[in-house]
């Protein structure tokens, strides 16, 4: 094992209790302060697959943007231990077995599927994650979708004026 | 290219003509024109006269299908602005918004129906998608429509999400994002993968929350019945086309990569569509909502363009497309003036506006499928089209169709039986001589289609 075998494999099981961590969680902040850890796992293995900047936009949009939206949001909620219902057993017990089923089937899918069987990622260098390497691909093979980007961006604006506007 | 362009600079244009000008008359002539335009542009375009080229790298792909699609969708939104634009203008305060507005769904449809790569297909489909759910929420005081807003936007985002799945794990299998992948980066075929078949369900999941199909239909009466009646009219006609001109282009190559399964999913999705649209609108007492339950329906007819995805399956998608949204338009624009939108609203409207009841039947007869209307051809093409594509084995499934046209018609008489048959007073605002001429026109274009189908058709080859 080598230091990005070890490196991944600590990620990988942070990641995955955190995010059982982020479901069981009775306090919703204490849910997003998980979910932020989440998504700090995630930008490691970004790192590892040599993507710095997308590891570095993860978690300035990710985990400062939008986590801190969801505090706010919560906060102004104000959500009561009360005010929570409580699940009967058996909307539970439905829960996990259709969870359950649902598991059963991903699992022997997963094992089989020969695009993940024995496969590792295909790292070039260390440089194809860099912002340069980024923006070139974007303004010459993405150029179109890029442009379009802004029409979608434009409409999604008017829509937030239309609807905030006083009338 | 040239509607893709035209259609968002438009967009633009109207947003700022909205400063400018606070005559609300002038608003709906700035986007006439607008409309007038882009029409131009994209038959320009169609007949290879004049087009902006732009090195898209192939992820756009322009060919006559789309084009045609893309005439029949501005002239559709052409018809509308002049048939409801008075309407828009009611709505509310920001009317150069709305316009804008439309123009941008207009960009997004026109993406989709020239896409070649799943970036393009998600782009188009927000871009289309994000417009609507602000017009649904446009009437800032109707509650009702508050709520149709939200639970639309919440819902369409949640699909975005699954197609986003989808097209992550399709890239997965494939490694890059065209459509029709010539050569795989990764040497395994897409058949033997789990990737891809589990990419194509996503999508094909969240395309059919879209256009409404049965499973996923949910959201369709709430927010077709609490949307502003004008924007409704828009959305389950032109909207709910371009969605199945995405469904085609994309299910067209790729359907066989889901093997057996698509065999099994696609029917079973078509006869849920057709039995909960046809089924559940019989018990409505809003006309609104009947035509809510009734675009349920007729999605469910349009899905067999997808069964059969064949030439006669492309040219029925654009012929159903132009009968529905005419037909649908035309009998909105007739109940946005009445006073009560339900059944008994129209009693006796024969009696009081003969020609309104006579064209407004024209449009129910063509939702219904009765010949001599366009309705009839683009019905008889969509089962004609699944015939060729699975001969005995599509039998069961077109008898079934068949059945539900049947009950459809029941739905779709009421209203005529309540217009010529019962005494009564229906209350109508006023309508104008352009309004009805223009009604004239359209319900003169249904028949003619009705009749002479290849006029339409011929134009996909010529």
């Amino acid at each position: 094992m080598n230091i990005t075998q070890i490196l991944f494999w600590i990620l990988s099981g942070a990641a995955v209790i955190s995010a059982i961590m982020v479901v069981v969680s009775r306090n919703p902040i204490h849910s997003i302060l998980w979910l932020i850890v989440v998504f700090f796992c995630i930008s490691g293995h970004y790192i590892l697959l040599n993507a710095q900047f997308l590891a570095i936009v993860n978690l300035i949009v990710y985990a400062g943007a939008i986590m801190v939206l969801f505090l706010f949001v919560i906060m102004l909620m104000n959500p009561n231990k009360t005010n929570a219902q409580q699940k009967s057993l058996w909307k539970k017990l439905v829960g996990v077995i259709a969870g359950g089923c649902f598991l059963l089937t991903w699992i022997p899918l997963i094992k089989q599927a020969p695009e993940i069987h024995n496969k590792v990622a295909l790292l070039k260098d260390g440089n194809i994650g860099l912002i340069g390497n980024l923006g070139k691909v974007l303004f010459s093979d993405y150029l179109v979708p890029f442009e379009i980007t802004s029409v979608l961006f434009l409409s999604a604006m008017v829509g937030a004026v239309v609807i905030g506007k006083k009338e | 290219m040239n509607a893709i362009i035209l259609s968002a600079i438009a967009g633009v244009v109207m947003m700022f003509s909205g400063i400018f000008s606070k005559n609300k008359h002038a608003l709906t002539n700035t986007a006439i024109a607008g409309l007038l335009i882009l029409l131009i542009g994209n038959i320009l375009d169609t007949y290879h006269v004049y087009t902006i080229t732009v090195n898209t790298h192939d992820m756009l792909h322009f060919d006559k299908f789309g084009a045609s699609f893309n005439s029949i969708a501005i002239g559709a939104t052409l018809l509308y602005v002049l048939l409801s634009g008075r309407d828009i203008e009611k709505v509310g305060v920001n009317v150069a918004e709305y316009y804008a507005l439309v123009f941008f769904a207009l960009c997004g449809i026109s993406l989709l129906s020239s896409f070649n790569s799943l970036l393009i297909l998600f782009l188009g489909v927000e871009i289309m998608s994000i417009p609507l759910y602000i017009l649904t929420g446009a009437d800032k005081k109707n509650l009702k429509g508050n709520e149709a807003s939200l639970k639309y936007f919440l819902m369409g985002a949640f699909s975005t999400g699954i197609m986003l799945m989808g097209i992550a794990l399709l890239y997965g299998a494939t490694g890059n994002f065209e459509i029709n992948p010539s050569q795989s980066l990764i040497n395994v075929p897409l058949t033997h993968g789990i990737l891809g078949p589990l990419g194509l369900l996503f999508i094909f999941i969240s395309l059919s929350f879209k256009v409404s199909a049965a499973p996923f239909h949910f959201w369709t009466p709430d927010v077709y019945d609490g949307a502003p009646s004008v924007f409704t009219s828009f959305m389950a006609t032109i909207i709910k086309s371009a969605g199945f001109i995405a469904f085609i282009r994309l299910f067209s190559s790729r359907s066989e990569d889901l093997e057996v399964s698509w065999q099994v999913i696609l029917p079973l999705v078509i006869v849920a569509t057709l039995l909960i649209g046809n089924i559940t609108a019989v018990f409505q007492q809003s006309v609104k909502r009947m035509l809510a339950y009734s675009s349920i329906a007729q999605a469910g007819f349009m899905l067999f363009a997808l069964y059969g995805s064949n030439d006669l399956a492309r040219e029925g998608i654009i012929l159903y497309a132009t009968a529905y949204s005419l037909a649908t338009i035309g009998i909105f624009a007739i109940l946005i003036r009445m006073k009560d939108y339900t059944f008994d609203g129209y009693n006796g409207l024969a009696k009081k506006q003969p020609l309104l009841a006579f064209v407004n039947t024209v449009f129910l007869l063509s939702l219904a499928g009765i010949p001599l209307t366009a309705g009839f051809f683009a019905k008889y093409y969509m089962l004609a089209s699944a015939i060729k594509e699975g001969g005995h084995s599509a039998l069961w499934l077109v008898i079934v169709a068949l059945l539900f046209a049947a009950v459809s018609v029941y739905y779709y008489f009421r209203v005529i039986q309540a217009m010529y048959f019962k005494d009564g007073e229906a209350e109508m605002s006023e309508t104008n001589k352009g309004f009805r001429i223009l009604l004239v026109i359209i319900a003169c274009i249904i028949i003619l289609i009705g009749i002479y189908p290849s006029l339409l058709l011929d134009r996909l080859y010529f």
